[in-house]
């Protein structure tokens, strides 16, 4: 429970940083109005000249729109931010203060960051969603919206391991910016259903980089494709990333050595 | 008593790639990297008793820093035994981290853009302060150090010297038995540096709390540590109390006198330092001290004849001059 109270007070500080910088907001919602036109100009190209692609309609593509958009948010806001500021640390040496205070090192610095405005993001997904359930006359259904809001958790979760596993290899190897960049062009991907990728593709999204766990399996629970195999799955391969990421980071402090003064 | 830090034999090797300047050795680099076993802290053994405050000397790459962050669970030793308090410091046990407290003069810990209020906070929930407790030790510190105005000014907006007090009360707020303060008056201007100074030890005289410090400001450790460790080259060179420090390393005394007669040749008995109207200040060869001075009381009418340990500024330089063969 300290644990929880420990990011209760790094979010109140996040927060309140954030609320010196206004200006951000404004770009904020400027980018996603931007990446949001980009979206709907995509699907609507797409369906001037077909009716359904791999199986999934117009409307049910606006859903994978907005768990798209939601979950970007969630990286922007609450993931990304960490783990820059974590590379920066161990580069620099001076990820120092973190690991004296009497709390999980892993924990504290997953929490120290938070991106307020980019929950603009998860606002608009969930904006995109509703219209994309509403024009697919959804109706309310149990099992569609706990797999979705589980499915939610476990994908950020699969994220979050994946961007630690790629920053705790900076305890070895001093650059890992650039492999890091390889992940957003990687996350444009989600974009689409996870199906309509070549086989090849679609394996190293699921497994290397868990984009397609993170948004299609959400998608799939609003759009009544989900499998209990399926969300299964999900659930092992969070358990399983989550502790490879964790005894690889705790191996990666073992080799911290810290610039000295 | 039972010390409260204890190194046995205490070591740090790094391995730092090596390789000769240009584009040939770089790219030959790529597949055979040299390294050299850099000894940053070779065997250093020393015990600290409860409510000590230790000056840890050394020049710039002595191995102080990697020393203070072996002993704050930061690094792990290459071999040998560092003991905290009880605890090995490189197990971070929370029991351990919530009762030693590490300061870097040129790292800041606070939030840049808020008040430092907040960031108290932050240490409060951190370090799970009683929030009675925390308020009433957080309002002792600001009055002691007089930094009611500032505490609500965002970060950046104070002077380093500022700074580095809120850095040092957001460092003590959860009551730290052990203090590591690794250069904490970096670049202060004299008027703070001894601010923080008193402060130092005021907290150890309240707490009973002990400190390792290491400073470049030889008044710091004049008036803070009765107890002096020399580092160098990775090696202890010296541990004591500071006439201790002068008498073994200082090559030379410093003889104040009074002289009625101004047109003495000096030079003869030794280098004069400074004349300011009749008194005069020589720097004399240790060992010829007691020789000269009985010339001077002999041969000229010299009044209110002093002789002094060479100032500690000297004696740390003829200390750190100290080459590294001679160390091994």
């Amino acid at each position: 429970m300290k644990g929880i109270k420990l990011a209760y007070n790094f979010l109140r500080i996040g927060i309140l940083n954030e609320f010196q910088y206004r200006a951000n907001l404004y770009i904020q919602i400027l980018q996603t109005f931007i990446a949001l036109a980009t979206g709907l100009i995509g699907l609507q190209l797409v369906f001037s000249q077909t009716t359904d692609l791999a199986g999934w309609s117009q409307p049910e593509l606006l859903a994978v729109l907005g768990v798209f958009t939601i979950m970007g948010g969630i990286i922007g806001a609450a993931i990304q931010p960490n783990m820059e500021r974590l590379m920066g640390e161990i580069r620099e040496g001076t990820l120092d203060y973190a690991l004296t205070k009497p709390a999980d090192a892993q924990l504290l610095i997953s929490v120290r960051e938070f991106r307020l405005w980019q929950t603009v993001d998860v606002l608009t997904g969930f904006i995109i969603l509703i219209i994309a359930l509403n024009q697919m006359q959804w109706a309310v259904n149990l099992w569609a919206v706990f797999g979705f809001f589980s499915a939610l958790l476990m994908g950020a979760m699969m994220i979050y391991c994946f961007w630690l596993i790629i920053t705790s290899i900076a305890f070895w190897v001093i650059r890992v910016e650039e492999i890091a960049n390889l992940f957003e062009g990687l996350y444009a991907a989600g974009r689409w259903p996870i199906g309509i990728y070549p086989n090849w593709l679609r394996y190293s999204l699921t497994f290397l980089v868990p984009v397609a766990f993170a948004i299609s399996v959400p998608s799939e629970a609003l759009t009544g494709r989900l499998t209990l195999e399926t969300w299964l799955g999900a659930l092992a391969l969070t358990v399983f990333l989550f502790t490879v990421a964790r005894i690889i980071w705790s191996f990666g402090l073992k080799n911290y050595s810290g610039a000295s003064a | 008593m039972t010390s409260v830090i204890s190194l046995q034999k205490l070591a740090k090797h790094y391995q730092v790639p090596e390789r000769e300047a240009g584009l040939k050795a770089a790219a030959k680099g790529l597949f055979k990297r040299q390294y050299k076993n850099v000894k940053a802290v070779d065997e250093i053994s020393f015990e600290i008793q409860p409510g000590e405050v230790v000056g840890f000397l050394g020049p710039n790459g002595a191995g102080k820093t990697t020393t203070l962050k072996m002993l704050s669970g930061l690094l792990h030793p290459t071999s040998g035994t560092a003991s905290v308090l009880g605890f090995e410091p490189a197990r971070r046990s929370h029991d351990f981290l919530r009762q030693i407290t590490l300061v870097m003069g040129n790292r800041n810990q606070l939030s840049w853009d808020l008040p430092a209020l907040d960031s108290f906070d932050l240490q409060r929930a951190i370090y799970s302060i009683p929030a009675n407790e925390f308020k009433s030790r957080r309002d002792e510190f600001i009055e002691i150090l007089e930094v009611g105005d500032l505490v609500q000014k965002p970060v950046r907006n104070l002077s380093l010297g500022e700074r580095m007090k809120m850095e040092i009360v957001g460092a003590l707020l959860h009551k730290p038995k052990i203090l590591f303060l690794d250069e904490p008056t970096l670049g202060l201007d004299v008027t703070m540096q001894k601010r923080i100074r008193t402060f130092i030890a005021e907290y150890n005289k309240r707490y009973g709390a002990t400190v390792l410090l290491t400073s470049h400001y030889m008044a710091d450790v004049e008036a803070l540590c009765k107890r002096i460790i020399v580092i160098h080259h990775g090696k202890l060179l010296f541990d004591g109390n500071l006439s201790q420090l002068a008498e073994k390393f200082s090559a030379f005394k410093t003889i104040g006198f009074t002289l009625d007669n101004s047109n003495v040749d000096l030079s003869q008995f030794g280098e004069v330092v400074s004349t300011d109207g009749a008194r005069v200040v020589m720097r004399v060869p240790k060992e010829k001290t007691s020789a000269i001075t009985s010339r001077l009381l002999n041969d000229l009418a010299v009044e209110d004849l002093t002789v002094e340990a060479a100032p500690i500024e000297d004696v740390i330089e003829s200390v750190f001059a100290v080459k590294k063969e001679a160390v091994e």
